[in-house]
């Protein structure tokens, strides 16, 4: 059962990947290749993981019944470790991929040649460790390309220690600029290296005006200038149109405030000084202390100074 | 019955602009209604109109009244309202403008991230008004431009006050209007997405409009709303940028062509934004994309729209596609 289904997902994953022939032959190919490997393996850790284990089982499957061995299990990971040494010998990218994967004919083939060697053990270690360093340097060149992931992790946004940090930019002169050029004919732009065709813009005044009229016989709309809160009435002599209600539960606006227009209208005229809130509230802690005082002062008229000092 | 007037006007979009030039000059029957008053004016100068130049050498012309109060704005969320804010913003202010940026989306705020100002953000116009701080010391300065500033309106987990409406936006303008370092050039105001109450209070102030839009039905059918309730409102300056184009798509007929878009809403083009991967990595640094060295196409697209916004200019053509050595996919805008 889970053999079959594991046989499943590789397959599965063979047809995603490309079949080791077009990858040994014609390398253009073989590096497009192991660049989505790589995109896969960092991308998701889950499926690099599932994908060896998989891998494994359907040997399993692969071997274990014609072969009928007692010792099953070291069989299939010899036969994992053969092939993987046989498509190391062939080419670089070969010995990386095969590291990787193994593909079920590669299997059955490899099965006359079981047999144990240390160099087959220093090859798969070796291959790792390519596999380890390409990994470490994918990963470096893809933290310090500007506008990446590690700029939200530079601002604060993202929290991770391991992320690179980037440059910041230099500008250039906005009066001039080299990339914008205009063609001899006026018909033609180029721009970023590129020449592009260019076409006129029709659109003409009568046409922005049979527009406007369109517009205005299919929306009427009053800009509405009063909010008041769910439920209340509209009050005299207002234009129902000009009338939104607020519920309560609004999202991000309420009619509840706490202070009047006049006193919101001046806050925002205010240029200098103390903000008004600011200073409210010193005034009302001021006069807190001043009463503070007094009933102090009371106190100590009617109490000796020893009772005060300990009292505050 | 706004959705037959949109899917009528361009009965068959695609087919219309891409196929070769020609198209433009002598409209073809299906477009008859539309295009006929085009027709003896192209036909007297074909080409001759073409302008597609931005010249670098010089710093474009300041147009209309200071402040400009513009509000960037689309119906549909996520089609590249805060990106083209903060991309247009920051090109203004190396071209020398001075700019507040007033991020208006009160419930999802994330202007402040795109611009990398994330930290500084300590008060917001919500603050100012309860009288917790000063307007100056809400407004978060670039250390890139110093010329560009950011204002939030609320704190991402606050509500935002309504009982005066859209007023305190006006008093928020106001107040820098008549502030001592002067006057900014532009107030750009990033609008929420939707028509609810944020919307209306971003809009509030605005004297013009530019509507973002993406190549697709949906955001063309919003972007179409919102243009009629802008023009209900007395907004009459609006002009369009359509983000996220690609060229390829648009050449095999799966993607409507600039040209297509501004045939179903009327509007003027500032921008033609291709759809780049450079914007996902300028969001992470926090370094819009107009900043980034070497520039991009998405990059110079924000440029040239900034630089049209400022001389209150709009496209008089767009770039089709690529010239005879056939390599690339990309293809569009133009000036
Ligand atoms: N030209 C583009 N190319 C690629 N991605 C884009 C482009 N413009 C916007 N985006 C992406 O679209 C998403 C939404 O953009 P945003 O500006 O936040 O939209 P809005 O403010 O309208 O909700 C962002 O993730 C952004 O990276
Ligand atoms: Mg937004």
């Amino acid at each position: 059962m889970r053999a079959s289904m594991a046989s499943i997902s590789t397959q599965q994953f063979q047809s995603v990947s490309l079949r080791p022939s077009t990858c040994i032959s014609k390398h253009g190919i073989c590096l497009n290749v192991l660049e989505f490997r790589s995109e896969l393996r960092l991308s998701s850790r889950y499926l690099k993981w599932s994908r060896r284990k998989t891998e494994r089982n359907f040997s399993v499957g692969a071997n274990s019944s014609p072969v009928n061995s007692d010792d099953d299990k070291r069989v299939e990971d010899e036969v994992v470790k053969m092939e993987r040494n046989i498509v190391d010998s062939e080419n670089p990218f070969g010995r990386l991929r095969g590291s990787i994967t193994s593909l079920p004919p590669v299997v059955f083939v490899m099965k006359r040649h079981i047999g144990t060697n240390f160099a087959v053990g220093m090859c798969i270690a070796i291959a790792f460790l390519i596999i380890a360093v390409r990994e470490y340097v994918a990963r470096k060149s893809r933290y310090n390309r500007p506008g990446s992931v590690a700029d939200l992790v530079k601002r604060g946004q993202l929290r991770s220690d391991r992320r690179g940090i980037s440059s910041p930019l230099k500008y250039d002169d906005p009066f001039n600029n080299p990339l914008v050029k205009v063609g001899k004919s006026n018909s033609t732009i180029e721009m970023c290296g590129k020449v592009y065709r260019l076409a006129p813009v029709t659109l003409t005044e009568e046409q922005q005006s049979i527009h406007q009229k369109r517009r205005s016989r299919a929306y009427q709309w009053k800009r509405p200038t009063m909010f008041i809160k769910e439920g209340d009435s509209i009050p005299q002599d207002v234009d129902p149109d000009t009338v939104r209600w607020i519920p309560a539960n609004h999202p991000f606006a309420t009619t509840v405030s706490d202070i009047d227009e006049d006193l919101a209208q001046n806050n925002v005229y205010q240029k200098h000084g103390v903000p008004f809130r600011i200073k409210a509230e010193h005034e009302a802690l001021q006069r807190k202390l001043e009463a503070l005082q007094s009933v102090l002062l009371e106190i100590q008229r009617l109490h000796t100074p020893v009772t005060i000092s300990s009292s505050i | 019955m706004i959705s037959l007037q949109l899917l009528t006007s361009s009965p068959n979009p695609s087919s219309l602009h891409t196929s070769s030039p020609n198209v433009f000059i002598s409209p073809q029957p299906l477009n008859r209604k539309t295009l006929k008053p085009s027709k003896p004016y192209y036909k007297n100068k074909p080409y001759t109109t073409i302008q597609s130049v931005l010249q670098w050498n010089r710093k474009p012309q300041l147009a209309g009244e200071t402040p400009r109060v513009v509000v960037i704005t689309s119906g549909k969320g996520g089609v590249g309202k805060t990106t083209t804010t903060a991309n247009v913003g920051l090109s203004l202010a190396r071209l020398d403008f001075s700019v507040v940026a007033i991020d208006a989306d009160v419930g999802l705020r994330n202007l402040d991230l795109l611009l990398g100002l994330e930290n500084r953000v300590n008060y917001t116009a919500v603050e100012v008004l309860n009288g917790d701080c000063r307007l100056d010391q809400a407004l978060v300065r670039d250390k890139r431009w110093s010329n560009f500033e950011l204002l939030c309106i609320s704190k991402p987990r606050s509500k935002l006050p309504l009982g005066f409406g859209g007023k305190a936006l006006i008093w928020l303008v106001d107040a820098l209007k008549s502030r001592q370092e002067g006057c900014p050039d532009f107030i750009l105001i990033d609008c929420p997405a939707g028509i609810d109450a944020g919307f209306i209070t971003a809009i509030t102030p605005a004297n013009e409009a530019v509507i973002v839009t993406t190549p697709d039905i949906t955001s063309l059918r919003d972007a179409d709303r919102v243009t009629g309730l802008l023009e209900c409102d007395g907004i009459k300056d609006i002009k369009m940028i359509v983000n996220r184009v690609r060229t390829d798509l648009i050449r095999g007929e799966d993607m409507m062509s600039v040209l297509d878009i501004q045939e179903m809403l009327g509007l003027p083009l500032l921008g033609v934004i291709p759809e780049d991967a450079e914007v996902i990595r300028s969001t992470n640094r926090g370094y819009p994309l107009v900043l980034n060295k070497p520039p991009t196409l998405a990059g110079l697209a924000f440029e040239q729209a900034a630089w049209r916004l400022v001389e209150q200019d709009s496209m008089k053509a767009v770039m089709l596609e690529e010239e005879p050595k056939k390599r690339g996919f990309f293809s569009f805008f133009g000036g």
